[in-house]
């Protein structure tokens, strides 16, 4: 594939009409294929030369501050000063890594850096300053970075923030190069899953706008069923006009057969036609009636960070430059020269800071628009998603429809029943395409919506199960995947289980707990928000309420919460303070590892009273933050974070909190209400006075 | 425009674009950022005239003789904005892209309002959305400012 299309300079060099007709792109996955972080290769993160030392990052920094923690790594193990080491981010000339996902940059790479780095300190103390360093592995508790003391447990100054605070170019949308173009790919607004393409459009219009410069029917690889239509001007702000008077005609395939998704997802009707096809656990729970019987409903939510994604292409003598803010720059690299014809050295995928990822940036978009304008045009071009095409091209958290069904013979759980509907979260329909949907769907689960689906409390007998449904909206990963949703489904139930047995919600788990961490979190969380009922009525009808949830992610690291709510007769939630406490082993970053607690909660917050995405007639019809909101500061109360240190290895912190926090906001209503929040987020007409 | 204390011309192709490509395409001040184009998130905040304003819904040509102000230029040579030191001080970003945007508000206030009460705060602070959920750092990075800036 190497179409250069028909370049013509008009008068005052400006180009018109690019390319004839659309690219034929493979259908073929890239299937991501690399390997663990090992010590061996953490040597190629870490150079020295004249005093000074250049750590390239592994991960991709989006927020979770990882520079910040490596560094603190890197300078303890090679003993340092902070100023002498400096922190770039990676391109793909350097060693492959994993995607950055799944919490994984200190529990898998802080031990490999700092084997790296010890290895690296006996070379220059023998005096060597140049050449290669072989590596010598040694037992962790040699490893001075993972024992606590000096930088490790402490929290400097993160790496960047001074240039966030003073405005240097830090993010993919920031890179400028000579000659730069802006670009943008229109799509038809329709499911992302079903076929169409642009049918007629109005070029002269178009051309009459000032800056414009070109349009592009090959806009590379089509997102999912969709395929674009290009346009580039040499201002950004040109791009809106020109969209506007081309009024494109789109050719759109009809309509999808799960558009309703909320049905399509509905966990009573999957029921009633049989078992769910995935099982977690099935240990036979006796028949007969329950005590409690939860129906818990989650809708499609964005991750909506406030950076919409960027790129910017570049293309010199058969070779592709890229600079991306993504988790995942080798799989970016890997699709471009696949989709490109390229060899994957001819593609260099630059990675920037990420303005927000959480998740929702694994999979290769903006770039391969990017790549495909800038070649068409001859000349770099810069690309930042609108708002409304985070909304409508990106992949989102899917819905999930849950039933949860206890039992409770003398204040204990004999027998328990979750059942959930979801859509794909690894096999995202972002990546594989239709004919292999119809056979992966037919054998594999999905792990990312199982994840957390096991309760971490002794249930009894337990049932639990799972299916998930092609939608007509892309889903995929989201902060903590399943385990966000399926954690407030299970504290739900427990909480209605207590309540059905008369025990303080508290002591109900507690009587559940076999791990003694998870009772630790918990047992310092009451003590923190000094735990008993504060429900009651206030002043105006206003009503009171406190609510606990905990668990465990990725079963090593573990959260408890506790909320205070205000509800007024008008339905209106307030959250008035919540507590957290996070046990994720070893801490190399207190303040850091606080902020992803505060972080999460905030993200609890959304999950209860803000995320949601509409849609009709199967396609995203959200188009600004109006529509699909996030929490903003006045909702947002006073926290109180708590770190407990067990004896462990560190392990994960971006994601954990996440499994408490809607849990606690949820039952906290209950308590305020006597109401149990079922659907999400809570509209104020379910709880009015 | 004065353009963080520099006579700046705004060349006649950019006078119909959003004030924010201006800066950041023109300029190359890469500082506000573009979050929604349509005023509600408040990524792209710079000081008009003394007020936080949205610069992806300001015509450039409607600046045409107003003193801008972006986070570029707060800082005095070396020597940081109270603001901005004490969002280093609280640590407040997290992914950082919101954040020249909420200082820039916070800025905004502080001038108005140099000692200003939780609702203050929230009236002037409630338009700018943080997705990384860093609310609770700039309200006490906006307090730790507001004693210095006295
Ligand atoms: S980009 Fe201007 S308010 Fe969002
Ligand atoms: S720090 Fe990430 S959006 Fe505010």
């Amino acid at each position: 594939m190497n179409r250069r299309g028909f370049l013509k300079a008009a008068a005052g060099g400006l180009v018109v009409l690019i390319g004839a007709g659309v690219g034929v792109y493979s259908q073929v996955p890239v299937i991501p294929n690399r390997p663990e972080p090992d010590p061996e290769t953490a040597l190629g993160w870490i150079s020295y030369a004249d005093g000074r030392y250049r750590l390239t990052l592994p991960r991709a920094e989006m927020g979770q501050n990882i520079a910040t923690g490596l560094k603190q790594i890197a300078c303890a193990e090679l003993g340092a000063d902070w100023d002498t080491v400096e922190v770039g981010f990676h391109d793909t000339t350097a060693p492959a890594v994993k995607a950055t996902v799944g919490s994984e940059s200190i529990m898998l790479f802080a031990e490999p850096l700092a084997q790296a780095c010890a290895s690296l300190r006996d070379a220059i103390d023998q005096g060597r300053d140049l050449g290669e360093v072989t590596l010598v592995t040694r037992p962790v508790s040699e490893l001075r970075s993972l024992q606590k003391g000096g930088l490790i447990g402490a929290s400097p100054g993160i790496e960047q923030g001074m240039g966030i605070v003073t405005g240097q170019p830090l993010y993919a949308a920031d890179v400028t190069r000579p000659d730069m173009l802006y670009g943008r790919v229109l799509h038809a607004p329709a499911s992302v899953e079903v076929g169409s393409r642009p049918l007629r459009w109005n070029t002269a219009a178009a051309q009459a706008v000032p800056g414009f410069v070109a349009l592009v029917e090959d806009t590379g690889p089509s997102i999912g069923q969709s395929e674009g239509l290009g346009i580039v001007a040499t201002r950004p702000g040109a791009l809106d006009a020109i969209a506007q008077a081309l009024a494109v005609e789109w050719q759109i395939d009809g309509d999808h057969a799960r558009a309703d998704v909320m049905s399509a997802i509905d966990v009573d009707t999957h029921l009633a036609g049989g078992a769910l096809r995935h099982t977690v656990r099935d240990d036979d729970p006796a028949p007969g009636r329950w005590d409690v019987d939860l129906r818990i409903d989650v809708p499609l939510a964005a991750h909506g960070p406030i950076e919409p994604r960027a790129a910017v292409a570049e293309w010199a003598d058969g070779t592709l430059r890229v600079w991306a803010g993504t988790q995942d720059a080798f799989y970016v690299r890997d699709v471009l020269s696949s989709a490109f014809g390229l060899d994957p050295d001819a593609v260099v995928v630059q990675t920037a800071r990420n303005g927000g990822a959480f998740g929702g940036r694994v999979i290769c978009t903006v770039e391969a628009e990017a790549a495909a304008l800038a070649r068409a045009v001859g000349t770099p071009v810069k690309i930042q998603w609108t708002r409304a095409q985070e909304f409508a091209l990106g992949y989102h958290r899917p819905p999930a429809s849950h039933r949860v069904k206890a039992r409770i013979v003398d204040g204990k759980l004999t027998d328990w029943n979750h059942a959930q509907v979801s859509s794909h979260i690894f096999f995202t329909s972002g990546v594989v395409p239709q004919w292999m949907q119809r056979a992966t769907d037919r054998f594999a689960g999905d792990d990312g919506v199982a994840r957390g689906m096991a309760a971490p409390y002794q249930v009894g007998r337990a049932k639990v199960s799972y299916d998930v449904v092609r939608l007509p909206v892309h889903t995929a990963s989201w902060r903590g995947l399943g385990a966000g949703p399926n954690a407030l489904a299970i504290e739900s139930a427990m909480d209605e289980a207590g309540l059905a047995a008369g025990v303080d919600p508290l002591d109900f788990r507690l009587a559940h707990i076999d791990d003694p961490l998870l009772a630790g979190v918990l047992n310092r969380v009451a003590e923190l928000s000094s735990w008993g009922a504060v429900s009651g009525e206030g002043q105006n009808g206003v009503r009171q309420g406190r609510g606990i949830a905990a668990g465990v992610y990725k079963k090593t690291s573990y959260a408890a919460a506790v909320a205070d709510v205000s509800v007024d007769r008008r339905g209106n939630v307030q959250v008035d303070r919540m507590w957290c406490v996070h046990d994720c082993g070893l801490v190399m970053n207190p303040d850091q590892v606080r902020a992803q607690c505060e972080g999460n909660l905030v993200w609890g917050l959304g999950m209860i009273l803000t995320d949601d995405l509409p849609l009709a007639d199967g396609h995203v019809v959200a188009e600004t933050f109006g529509d699909a909101p996030i929490p903003s500061s006045t909702q947002v109360p006073p926290m109180v974070i708590d770190l407990l240190e067990s004896d462990r290895p560190p392990q994960g912190a971006g994601e954990t909190a996440i499994v408490a926090g809607p849990g606690a906001i949820a039952n906290a209503v209950r308590a305020a209400t006597g109401i149990r929040p079922q659907r999400f987020p809570i509209t104020r007409a379910s709880l009015v006075l | 425009m004065i353009l963080n204390g520099q006579v700046q011309d705004i060349p006649e192709e950019w006078a119909n674009e959003p004030l924010l490509y201006l800066l950041r395409e023109h300029f190359d001040l890469k500082g506000a950022k573009f979050g929604c184009g349509v005023g509600i998130c408040g990524a792209c905040t710079v000081i008009v005239d003394g007020i936080a304003t949205r610069s992806c819904i300001t015509n450039a040509g409607d600046v045409e003789g107003a003193e801008v102000r972006t986070i570029e230029g707060l800082a005095n040579d070396d020597v940081l904005h109270p603001v901005q030191q004490a969002w280093l001080d609280q640590s407040v970003p997290q992914c950082g892209y919101c954040q020249a945007g909420q200082i820039m508000s916070a800025v905004a206030l502080l001038e108005q309002t140099p000692r200003p009460t939780e609702d203050d705060v929230d009236a002037a602070m409630d338009g700018n959305l943080c997705r990384c959920g860093t609310y609770g750092r700039i309200r006490a990075a906006i307090m730790q400012a507001s004693e210095t800036v006295r």
